[in-house]
C-alpha cells in the first residue's frame, strides 16, 4: 500500500422517499484490496453506483489520483481506469470472449477480429487465464464470465476494479481461483473494492474492510484488527449471539414422505420422509439435482414418484401442488419470486388472490389491509405498500417472496437458497421463520449451497450428487468435510 | 391536488397530456376544430379503432400481441353481414362474436400449448383471416340489412352516437376488469414475469388465453359497428387496423414488452391519432404526409414515456 488512489468524502443521495446515502467517506490506496460490507439497503450498491458514474450524488467529492473529478456516465469512469464488475456481468452473450473484450473499445470504423483476436489472445496469455478467445460467451459460466469482465477492464487499463459481490454465485473452487487472480491484480498495481456478504471472504481477500449501515459509514478498519463479531456488529448494529439460532423440537412424526421421486435427467430414485418440527436439508453443488427435487414436488418440473404421503394423505403428481398447500421459496426471487414492476400489495395478493376476492373482483382495500398485516409480521422496511418491488432492497424482497408463500399456513414449504444475497440481518430473521414454522408443523426442507447454514440448521441433511442421493446424515453426524465429501461423491454413504 | 400530484398523473398518462397538446394546436390553427359537433364526431370516428385497442391493451399488457386483430375484423364482418341480410340481426351479432372469440381462442391455443411467439403466430392467423373473408365473400361486398341494424352504427341517443357510447361502455367494462379483477391482475403479472405468475399458482396458459379471447370478441363487436354504420360489409375490412391498435396501445404508456399500460391511456392515444386525423383534414393537410405525421407523434411519444 502506498499513496491513496480514490477519496470519495461526505457523499450524500437520495431518493424519493429514502436517504440512500448520509456523508459516507471512503478512501483507496494503491495496491489495496478494499472490502465493502453492510446489510442489504445499507447503500453498498448505490455508493458503488456514485464512484461508478452511473448515479450523481446529491453533495460531497470524488478525488481520482489526487484531483476531484465527476464522472458524467459509466463509460467516463471506465475511460479514467475505474471499472465495476456488477453482479449481472453485462457481456453479449452472442459474442465472442475476443469481441466482448473489443466492444465500445474499436478504434476507427473497422473491426479486424483477428486482429482482436490476437490480442486478447495476448492478453488472456499474460493474466494466466484460461480461455479461449473464440469461445461464444454464451457457452462459458458465470465464473468464466467474471474472467472476461476482469479481462475487459484490464484491456481498458483499468486502475481500480470494483467488484459486486462476484462470488454469490461461483463455486467454492471458483472463489478461490477468483482470489488468487484478485492478489495477483494488486502485485500488479490495481487497487479493488470488493463486495461480499461472506465474512469468510472477507478475511481471505482484504487488506481494510469499510462497513455501511442504514446509509451511514460505521467505519474503516483494518482487517486484522477486527475480529468477526465485531464486523457483524458493526453490520447488524447488534450483538448477534447466535448466527444460526435453532429452537424447533423435532419429533418422530413424519409429515411428509417420498419414495423413488424422479425428476427429468435432474433427480434419479430419491427417498426420503420430513419428521413434524425438524428442518430437513437438502446439500448438494450447483447442478447436483437439489433445487430440482423441489421445483419436482411443486409440479413445475414433471416428477414422477412411487408414493407421495402428506400429513397421512397419499398424493399423485400433479401440474398444480399448491392446492395440497405444498409451497416454495424459489431460488432465485428476481426471476422466480416476483413480478418486480409491480407493487408489493400485488405481489402478494398475487398467489393469495381468494382472500381479496370473491368471484373475479379483488377487493383492492382487503388486499392492502392483508399486504400491511404481512408487512409488519415480517417488519418489511419500505415507504409505502404501493412502492414498486424492484425498488426494495434484496433482504426486503425475500421477506416479500416468504410473506406471499407462507400467507396461508402451508403443509410443506420448500426453501431453496433463501438466504442468497441477502444480509446477515435478514439471514437471521429466515432462520427465526424456518424455526417457527417447523414447530408449528409444518415440514420444512431447507435447500442450500451454503453449508455453514445447513450445518447451523438443519436436523437431518440429504445430501445430492448428480441427481442421486448420497445419504442422509444425522445432526451428530454433521460435519463440513463429510459433507463435501458426500455432495462431491468421493464417498457414499 | 396540488402541482405535484399533478404532475406525476401526468407521467402517469403522458397520453392525456399528447391530447391536450394536439387539442390545443388544433385549435389555435383552425377555428373550426373546436366545436362540439366535431368533437363527437372525432369521438364516433375513434371508437371503432379504440374498441380493438381496448382488447390489445388487454394482450400487449400481459406480454403478447395480437396482430390478427385487422382481418379477424373482415371476417367477422362478412359473417355478421351475411346472416344480417338473409336471417336475423341477433343470431347475426352472435355470430360475428363467436368468430372473434373462436379466432382468439385459436390463437392463444396455439401460443401457449405450441409454445410459440404471438407475432408469429397471429401473423399467420392475420393471413388466415384474410383469406377466408375474401373466399367467403368471393371478394364481393355485402350489402342490404334490414333498416333497423342501421341503429348500431348510425343511430344516436340523446345526441350522442351510439358507438360512442359502446366504446364507452366497452371502456368501462375492461377498465374494471383490468384495475379491480384477477383478470387484470394476471395479465400484469405474467407480462412482467411469467415465472413468477406460474410459481405463484397462476394458470397462466387459460388466462393468456382468455386474453386473446378478450381481443377476439372486442375486433368483432367493432365490426358489427363499422359494417352497420357503412351499411355493408367489405372485404378489405380492417386493412391496417392491427398498427393502429398497436399505435393507440404504446401512446396509451404500454410497453411491448408487457406488464404495462392501461386502457384508459389507450382510448386518449386513440383520440390523438383520431384527432391528428381530423385536424389534418380540417386543415386540408395532403394526404401524401398526414401519415408521415402520426409517425412522427408516436415516435416524440415513445421517447418522452421511456422511462430511465
Amino acid at each position: 500500500m502506498t499513496g491513496k488512489i480514490l477519496e470519495v468524502t461526505n457523499i450524500t443521495k437520495t431518493f424519493p422517499g429514502v436517504v440512500a446515502l448520509k456523508n459516507v467517506n471512503l478512501d483507496l490506496y494503491e495496491k489495496e484490496v478494499l472490502a465493502l460490507l453492510g446489510e442489504n439497503g445499507a447503500g453498498k450498491s448505490t455508493l458503488i453506483k456514485i464512484i461508478s458514474g452511473v448515479h450523481k450524488p446529491d453533495s460531497g467529492e470524488i478525488s481520482y489520483l489526487g484531483k476531484k473529478v465527476f464522472f458524467k456516465n459509466p463509460t467516463d469512469a471506465i475511460k479514467q481506469g475505474i471499472s465495476t464488475i456488477h453482479q449481472e456481468l453485462n457481456l453479449f452473450e452472442e459474442l465472442t470472449v475476443a469481441e466482448n473484450i473489443f466492444v465500445g473499445n474499436v478504434q476507427g470504423f473497422r473491426f479486424s477480429k483477428r486482429r482482436a483476436f490476437k490480442v486478447v489472445q495476448e492478453l488472456l496469455r499474460s493474466l494466466k487465464f484460461d480461455l479461449k478467445p473464440d469461445e461464444k460467451v454464451k457457452n462459458l459460466n458465470t465464473s468464466e464470465k467474471q474472467l472476461v469482465s476482469i479481462a475487459k477492464a484490464l484491456f481498458l487499463n483499468a486502475r481500480v476494479i470494483i467488484m459486486d459481490e462476484p462470488t454469490a454465485t461461483i463455486t467454492e473452487y471458483e472463489t478461490d481461483r477468483l482470489f488468487e487472480i484478485i492478489r495477483r491484480l494488486k502485485e500488479n498495481g490495481v487497487s479493488v473494492i470488493f463486495i461480499s456478504h461472506r465474512l469468510e471472504e472477507v478475511y481471505a481477500i482484504a487488506d481494510r474492510v469499510t462497513v455501511l449501515r442504514d446509509g451511514e459509514l460505521v467505519g474503516t478498519k483494518y482487517i486484522d484488527d477486527v475480529s468477526r463479531d465485531e464486523l457483524i456488529r458493526m453490520m447488524v448494529g447488534r450483538r448477534i449471539e447466535e448466527m444460526y439460532p435453532k429452537f424447533n423440537k423435532p419429533t418422530q412424526e413424519n409429515v411428509f414422505s417420498i419414495e423413488n421421486l424422479c425428476v427429468g435427467n435432474f433427480v434419479r430414485d430419491i427417498s426420503f420422509n420430513v419428521k413434524k418440527g425438524e428442518i430437513f436439508g437438502i446439500a448438494g453443488l450447483v447442478g447436483s439435482g437439489k433445487s430440482e427435487i423441489a421445483l419436482g414436488l411443486f409440479g413445475h418440473l414433471p416428477a414422477t414418484w412411487s408414493k407421495m404421503v402428506l400429513n397421512g394423505k397419499l398424493l399423485k403428481p400433479e401440474k398444480n401442488m399448491l392446492k395440497h398447500k405444498i409451497v416454495l421459496v424459489p431460488e432465485d426471487r428476481k426471476q422466480m419470486g416476483l413480478i418486480l414492476e409491480l407493487d408489493v400489495v400485488k405481489n402478494i395478493i398475487l398467489q393469495n388472490t381468494d382472500e381479496a376476492s370473491k368471484a373475479l373482483h379483488i377487493s383492492w382495500r382487503k388486499a392492502k389491509d392483508i399486504t400491511t398485516e404481512e408487512v409488519k409480521k415480517y417488519s418489511v422496511k419500505l415507504a409505502s405498500v404501493h412502492q414498486k418491488v424492484k425498488t426494495l432492497s434484496g433482504g426486503n424482497q425475500q421477506k416479500v417472496v416468504l410473506a406471499k408463500v407462507l400467507r396461508k399456513k402451508p403443509n410443506l414449504v420448500m426453501l431453496v437458497e433463501p438466504t442468497r444475497g441477502i444480509d446477515v440481518g435478514t439471514k437471521v430473521e429466515v432462520y427465526n421463520i424456518v424455526n417457527r414454522l417447523a414447530n408449528d408443523g409444518v415440514g420444512v426442507i431447507f435447500i442450500s449451497s451454503e453449508l455453514p447454514e445447513i450445518l447451523g440448521l438443519c436436523d437431518r441433511v440429504l445430501v445430492m450428487h448428480r441427481g442421486r442421493a448420497m445419504g442422509i446424515l444425522e445432526r451428530h453426524e454433521f460435519s463440513e468435510e463429510r459433507i463435501i465429501k458426500l455432495a462431491t461423491g468421493v464417498e457414499e454413504r | 391536488m396540488n402541482f405535484k400530484v399533478v404532475l406525476k398523473k401526468m407521467r402517469e398518462y403522458p397520453a392525456i397530456v399528447g391530447f391536450i397538446g394536439v387539442v390545443i394546436l388544433f385549435s389555435i390553427l383552425s377555428d373550426r376544430f373546436l366545436t362540439l359537433s366535431n368533437f363527437v364526431n372525432v369521438l364516433r370516428q375513434v371508437s371503432m379503432q379504440a374498441i380493438i385497442a381496448f382488447g390489445m391493451t388487454v394482450v400487449i399488457i400481459s406480454g403478447g400481441i395480437d396482430l390478427s386483430v385487422g382481418s379477424v375484423f373482415a371476417l367477422s364482418a362478412a359473417i355478421l353481414a351475411s346472416i344480417v341480410r338473409n336471417n336475423s340481426i341477433f343470431l347475426g351479432i352472435l355470430s360475428a362474436l363467436l368468430v372473434g372469440a373462436a379466432f382468439g381462442f385459436f390463437n392463444g391455443l396455439i401460443i401457449t400449448k405450441g409454445r410459440l411467439q404471438p407475432f408469429i403466430v397471429t401473423l399467420a392467423t392475420m393471413a388466415i383471416a384474410r383469406s377466408l373473408t375474401l373466399a367467403y365473400m368471393e371478394g364481393m361486398p355485402i350489402t342490404g340489412f334490414p333498416d333497423s341494424f342501421r341503429f348500431i352504427g348510425a343511430g344516436d341517443i340523446a345526441g350522442i352516437p351510439v358507438p360512442v357510447l359502446i366504446m364507452f361502455a366497452l371502456l368501462g367494462l375492461i377498465f374494471y376488469l383490468t384495475k379491480y379483477t384477477k383478470f387484470g391482475l394476471y395479465a400484469y403479472s405474467i407480462g412482467g414475469n411469467e415465472l413468477a405468475a406460474k410459481l405463484s399458482g397462476v394458470k397462466v396458459d387459460a388466462y393468456k388465453i382468455s386474453f386473446y379471447v378478450l381481443s377476439g370478441l372486442l375486433t368483432a363487436a367493432s365490426a358489427v359497428i363499422l359494417t352497420s354504420r357503412l351499411n355493408s360489409a367489405q372485404p378489405t375490412f380492417g386493412v391496417g387496423y392491427e398498427l393502429d391498435a398497436i399505435a393507440a396501445v404504446v401512446l396509451g404508456g404500454a410497453s411491448l414488452s408487457g406488464g404495462k399500460g392501461s386502457v384508459i391511456g389507450t382510448l386518449f392515444g386513440a383520440l390523438i391519432m383520431g384527432i391528428l386525423n381530423n385536424g389534418m383534414n380540417i386543415l386540408n393537410v395532403s394526404p401524401f404526409y398526414q401519415d408521415a405525421v402520426k409517425g412522427i407523434v408516436i415516435l416524440t411519444a415513445v421517447l418522452v414515456e421511456r422511462e430511465d
